[in-house]
This record gives structure tokens, C-alpha cells and sequence, in this order.
């Protein structure tokens, strides 16, 4: 790992972090919700910081090189939280059809 | 017998008329509902204009979401069966009587079928409806000669679970789990028109969409769908 793929991780976190801020501020996305990216942008903060923990958890499982452990664990990181962005995306669409569907009958009945 | 006609309708102005008048000369005085599912042309005000009995989403929810509005409506209003008709003009009045008939006989799922008597042609489509009726066969062991068509009527006590559930789909694969639940389907020979106007929903990718889904639901049922059977179900409502 070499100390510019640290900084640029480093600057990879920070600047997540300060977009998560923002969207909060702005009401664009919930506290509960901002927990995933404050959480990961720590991960790569820790990881930057102390290399040490690339190092041995590669050694651990037998990944030649640190650094693919950092991509392994941030992807998958994201693809666990795409497929919950799935499962979440299936809830809102049963409850936008309900209420759509509900809509339309008591419009129905008005009539 | 209180049979409710679900029409199902998107962007459906050029024939929706067409097919409300062939309906009530064909059919007789049987309850009809048209689902108009968002659309963004004059089919809601015609149906206004002519005094059809219709709902109107305000947006568009696609077929299924449509169909399921009409179950819930027929569930409200107390229907003893439900029938999908096509908003496009495919399918004929003529045959609702025969069908009802079966219903009353006892059936779950009366499909109007265009293959009991006439022979499958070897078109695309029909390749896809085989592939589907032999994976019914796989999991069920029965036959349904026209697993994709679209007029079906359901009994009563299918109304509730359509209504209230989203996974239940109006498509062969939700057949094939009610018959895994204990159903009882049985098929009505009928001629099909073409459709009077407008262009048909399905084109390739959606084609092999629709097979994926369907294949997946009907072969991995047992793992995706979990449910109690039907006459368990009646017992605790």
C-alpha cells in the first residue's frame, strides 16, 4: 500500500463524509439511514491510517497484496448494500401500489 | 352468481369502446370494471364521456398492480368470481357463460383456453407457452394446454387471496402455485381476436424477461412461496 493510494483514500472518506453531511443538512437523507456511509467512510479512514490491518488480514486469508483486501472488503460492502437497496426498492414499490390502488378506489367510490 | 369482469386497460382510447359495447352485446348484463392503469391518453376520458364503470391510477402501476385493484374492487362489492378480460378486444363475451359455469361446477380457475381442441401452432410464442405448460406438468403432474392465455376467471375464494396479496400475479406461474396449493383448474376452448388496434406489450427483451420469471417462480416454488393450502387457509378465515 503505498502512501499515495493511503491519501487518496484518506481523501476518498473525507469527501464522503462531507457529502453525507450535506445531504443531511438539506433533508436529503435520513440520520438512520446515513449510519451505512458514516460507517464506511471510518473503514477506509482506518484502513488508510493503519496499514498494519490491510497486512495482517490479507496475510490471514491468503491475499497476496493489501490492497486487494481493501477492494475486497469495499465491494463487498457495496454489493450487500445494493442488494438491500433491492429488497428496500421492492418494499417502497408494494407500498406506492397500495396507495396508489387505494387512491384510485376511493376516488371510484366518490363518484 | 355475482361475476365481476376485470378489464385491465393502458392507453387502450383507440379500442376501448369497441371492446365495452362487443362486451355488453356478448355477455349480457354481467358487472364490469375497467382498470384505466395511468394512462397518458384519452382512455379515461372516454370512458367518463361513455359512463363505463371505471377506476383510474393515478399512475401507472403496470398490468398486474391493474388487475389487482380490479380483485380488491370485487372483493368490496361482495363478487363470488372474477374474470380478466383483455382492454385491447382479443377476447370474446360470448364465452363468460360457459365459463362461469364451470366456476359453479367447482373450478378455481376456469382458462380460457385456445388449445383444448385446436392444435398449438409452432410460432415463437407457442414455443414459450410450451416450455411453460411442461414445467407446470414437472411440478404439478397436470396438463394446461394454454398456460399464457389471459382470460382466466377465478372462484370466490381466490378473490381474497389476490387481493390482498402482491406476489400473485395474473400469470402461469401463480397458476401453477395454486394448483400446488389445491386448485382446481379446468379449460374452456375459445377463439381469440386479434387485437383491434395498438401494438402488443411484449417485444423480445421483455419476452425473455417474462420466461425468466416465469421460469424461476414455477421451478423454484417451493422455496419462493411458502404458503398454506387453500383449505387450510378457508378453515382460519
Amino acid at each position: 500500500m503505498s502512501v499515495i493510494f493511503r491519501l487518496l483514500l484518506m481523501a476518498g472518506a473525507v469527501f464522503e463524509f462531507i457529502l453525507v453531511i450535506r445531504m443531511i443538512r438539506k433533508s436529503a437523507m435520513s440520520i438512520a439511514d446515513s449510519i451505512f456511509w458514516f460507517g464506511f467512510a471510518f473503514l477506509l479512514l482506518l484502513l488508510a491510517a493503519f496499514p498494519g490491518i490491510a497486512f495482517w488480514a490479507s496475510e490471514l486469508l491468503g491475499i497476496e497484496s493489501p490492497v486487494n483486501l481493501v477492494y475486497l472488503v469495499i465491494i463487498a460492502l457495496l454489493i450487500h448494500r445494493v442488494f438491500k437497496l433491492y429488497v428496500r426498492l421492492s418494499e417502497v414499490n408494494d407500498k406506492l401500489t397500495r396507495l396508489a390502488q387505494d387512491l384510485a378506489l376511493r376516488d371510484h367510490e366518490e363518484k | 352468481m355475482k361475476t365481476l369482469i376485470v378489464i385491465p386497460a393502458y392507453n387502450e382510447a383507440l379500442n376501448i369502446e369497441r371492446v365495452i359495447r362487443r362486451l355488453t352485446e356478448t355477455a349480457g348484463s354481467i358487472d364490469y370494471v375497467i382498470i384505466d392503469d395511468g394512462s397518458s391518453d384519452q382512455t379515461a376520458d372516454i370512458c367518463r364521456a361513455e359512463g363505463f364503470n371505471y377506476i383510474s391510477h393515478p399512475v401507472n402501476l403496470g398490468l398486474s398492480a391493474a388487475v389487482q385493484t380490479g380483485f380488491i374492487y370485487a372483493l368490496k362489492n361482495g363478487y363470488d368470481a372474477v374474470i380478466q378480460f383483455d382492454g385491447d378486444g382479443q377476447h370474446r363475451g360470448e364465452y363468460i357463460k360457459e365459463m362461469e359455469k364451470r366456476i359453479e361446477e367447482g373450478c378455481d380457475i376456469v382458462i380460457g383456453s385456445r388449445f383444448v381442441t385446436e392444435k398449438k401452432p409452432l410460432t415463437g410464442r407457442m414455443i414459450g407457452s410450451r416450455l411453460i405448460g411442461a414445467m407446470i406438468r414437472l411440478m404439478t403432474g397436470r396438463t394446461i394446454k394454454d398456460p399464457t392465455s389471459g382470460m382466466r376467471m377465478y372462484s370466490k375464494r381466490l378473490i381474497r387471496i389476490f387481493a390482498e396479496n402482491s406476489r400473485m400475479t395474473p400469470e402461469p406461474d401463480t397458476v401453477c402455485h395454486l394448483m400446488r396449493l389445491g386448485a382446481k383448474v379446468a379449460e374452456v376452448q375459445v377463439v381469440m381476436d386479434e387485437r383491434i388496434a395498438g401494438t402488443s406489450y411484449l417485444n423480445l427483451s421483455k419476452s425473455i424477461r417474462y420466461m425468466l420469471t416465469v421460469s424461476i417462480s414455477i421451478l423454484f416454488e417451493p422455496w419462493i412461496r411458502a404458503d398454506r393450502k387453500l383449505a387450510e387457509k378457508e378453515e382460519s378465515a
